[in-house]
């Protein structure tokens, strides 16, 4: 079993879900969380950076980059499956910018069916 | 992967270090939980869901042991610490794959 951390961008949260139902994983959790990424992000102040304003290149090397909402999906699912699942997120998910999201893979020791008492894949079926 | 589960008012401090320290990539989001101590007991009230956050960071496992070390520098409340300062786990990521470019990362 493995879980899969997919960070993908808040407007692509529909598609992804409709993709996900026809690839065959209707089962994941969401939510939402603020991240940053290696990228400085806020295109006010770089805007205002190329413009020459001296605030806006003070802030640039101050804090660091701001933090962008995201949402954050985890799923469980067989080995087996991971491949066919960030072939289908990263379809869905990919526009070439950055800021499209990140995909972990985790290994995951059991999953239990909290309903039945089901162990291991039969909890996952 | 590192979850450090840290007090709401030293995020900032963690996230600065986190950034100085060369980890600029940081998932965080509000969680509320208690620790051994049962929560926090004011007179007659006991509070047993108290905010946190919590951050997400993926690092190279050669990286591990600084991100760690930033985190407890930059989230420790006092000298020694308090009950409430936090916690620190960390588990195998296995793969990592960037979607905007598609590929997988070493």
């Amino acid at each position: 079993m493995k879980q899969i951390t997919a960070i993908i961008r808040m407007n692509m949260m529909n598609v992804t879900k409709q993709a996900l139902i026809d690839a065959g994983f209707p089962a994941f959790t969401v939510r939402k969380v603020l991240g940053r990424g290696k990228g400085n992000v806020d295109y006010r102040v770089i805007h205002g950076a190329e413009a020459g304003a001296p605030e806006a290149i003070a802030r640039l090397k101050d804090d660091g980059p701001m933090l962008i909402p995201k949402r954050m999906m985890n799923l469980v699912v067989p080995d087996e499956a991971v491949p066919k699942l960030i072939e289908t997120i990263i379809r869905v998910n990919r526009t070439g910018k950055r800021g499209d999201g990140k995909i972990f893979v985790l290994p995951i020791e059991e999953a239990i069916r909290v309903r039945t008492n089901e162990r291991g894949a039969a909890a996952l079926a | 992967m590192i979850q450090s589960i840290v007090r709401p008012e030293k995020v900032h401090e963690v996230m600065k270090a986190l950034l100085d320290a060369g980890f600029p990539a940081v998932t965080k989001m509000d969680v509320f939980g208690r620790g051994k101590q049962r929560g926090l007991k004011v007179g007659e009230i006991t509070y047993d869901e108290l905010p946190k956050e919590q951050l997400l960071v993926v690092v190279a496992d050669a990286d591990k042991d600084l991100a760690v070390e930033t985190v407890l520098k930059s989230a420790r409340t006092g000298d020694k610490g308090t009950f409430g300062d936090g916690k620190i786990f960390i588990s195998k990521v296995e793969e990592t794959w960037t979607v905007s470019s598609g590929t997988k990362d070493a």
